[in-house]
């Protein structure tokens, strides 16, 4: 056998793999090879040296990197749970109101007409007649009420805006529509829904409460759009009330300076 | 790690607990950069984690997530290997303890600085197979799996590597 066979085992001497008859072999190969010898003396220092390297640590805020990317992993691998599941959801609502409203409303208006035209033709004139139509006429206009809080729960805010605009059809607002669209005023994150229903509240500006709650609202709006919106429906009612909420509105440190102008403005106005 | 793929992602801590020690040193003896080993760890870990479907369980973790992070290396590569080598003696030269010490362990100190500048002068297969093989402490078979070759393959290699590294150091002693 040549050197370079025997080197071939030379890797497994040094880390201390060989089979015993590979280890005879070499090591009589090396009495008799000074060559061998000293190469492999020189690996297996060189082996050693290795053997003193250190390794670095790593660090410990990898361990919180670690964490921290796991977790998000997760959330991330949730969401896409979540998110399809949302979206079912959202479906399964679609099914449930979409149709079941509108539909009602039809058929509650067909089967009214019917109503109607069934009285009209075949009962006598006179009270009981108008009595029942009155009936008719308040049990559309509930249902016209319900209709309206139910799209002012629906997660599109077109849809809330539809129904923000049903008031205009709602004659004699109750306590319960009021409420509703205060409610909505001020909790909706949309602006655009909010500017809708103040616009809807200013007709109703009737009903004291309706006042009442849009003085409270003064403060309690952040955009700069609603705020103005605000102070011109306050000028077209001649609320004095209002100035104090305006006062206060003012103090507020990041108010929009062409708002705090208009603002000025109305309360001298309305003094 | 067949319990992750199964959809318990909290095991992965468990793994990393066990497993990101030797995986940082392999990748700090590839690159002898601190900061890109430990981004490296955390990329390996995601990718573990990303791609657990691909683990059959037919081999052993550790070989499919060093094949793993020898496919990282590959893609942060060659463009930064410059930079990094000169960092990388500075960084080391520090670590070696210093101060006032008996000549022996200058000499061995000394010994070791060489061989630091020697291996970063090794190809990067041969530095690669004498990191597993002894900073790992990797049997020539289980680097066969690692590296997809043969064990002779490996011996052979390994051999190959001390026999350059001996040389680069020889030459850098005198």
């Amino acid at each position: 056998m040549k050197c370079e066979e025997y080197e071939a085992l030379f890797a497994g001497w040094i880390d201390k793999e060989l089979t015993p008859a590979e280890q005879t072999k070499l090591e009589q190969h090396l009495t008799d090879c000074a060559g061998c010898r000293e190469e492999l003396a020189a690996m297996q220092q060189l082996w050693d040296v290795m053997g003193e390297v250190k390794t670095p640590e790593p660090s410990d805020h990898m361990r919180v990197k670690f964490q921290a990317m796991l977790d998000t992993y997760k959330e991330s691998v949730e969401d896409k749970k979540g998110s399809f599941a949302g979206i079912k959801d959202q479906l399964n609502r679609l099914w449930q109101w979409q149709p079941r409203w509108p539909l009602a409303y039809s058929l509650a208006i067909v089967l009214i007409s019917f109503g109607c035209a069934y009285l009209f033709f075949n009962t006598g004139k006179g009270s009981k007649q108008d009595e029942q139509l009155k009936e008719l006429t308040s049990q559309v206009h509930e249902l016209k009420q319900t209709m309206m809080l139910a799209l002012l729960e629906n997660p599109s805010a077109s849809e809330r805006i539809r129904g923000v605009s049903y008031t205009s059809e709602i004659k004699h607002a109750d306590k319960e529509v009021i409420d509703a669209l205060l409610a909505t005023l001020n909790n909706d994150p949309n602006v655009n829904v909010r500017l809708s229903t103040l616009d809807a509240l200013s007709h109703l500006a009737s009903h004291p409460e309706v006042r009442e709650g849009l003085i409270q609202s003064i403060v309690q709006q952040d955009s700069p759009l609603m705020q103005s919106a605000i102070a011109d429906v306050m000028l077209k009612l001649q609320e004095k009330k209002s100035v104090k909420s305006f006062r206060e509105l003012l103090k507020q440190k990041n108010l929009d300076p062409g708002v705090k102008d208009k603002i000025k403005q109305t309360i001298t106005q309305l003094i | 790690m067949l319990k992750v793929k199964a959809g318990d992602l909290d095991k992965m801590g468990l793994l990393f607990e066990r497993y990101h020690r030797p995986l940082y040193g392999f990748l700090f003896h590839m690159t002898y950069q601190r900061e890109a080993s430990e981004d490296m760890v955390q990329q390996v870990f995601y990718k573990m984690l990303k791609y657990r479907h691909t683990f059959t369980g037919t081999g052993e973790f550790i070989h499919w997530m060093y094949s793993i992070a020898r496919n990282s290396l590959k893609d942060q590569g060659k463009r930064k290997k410059l930079q990094m080598q000169q960092e990388g003696v500075e960084e080391m030269a520090d670590r070696l303890p210093g101060g006032t010490i008996p000549d022996e362990q200058l000499e061995r100190k000394q010994a070791k600085l060489e061989l630091y500048k020697a291996m970063e002068k090794l190809s990067d297969d041969h530095r690669e197979v004498l990191t597993l093989n002894r900073f790992q402490e990797l049997k020539h078979q289980e680097i066969a799996q690692i590296l997809n070759i043969s064990e002779v393959a490996v011996k052979t290699r390994v051999h190959r590597a001390l026999q350059e590294l001996k040389n680069i150091y020889t030459n850098t002693e005198r």
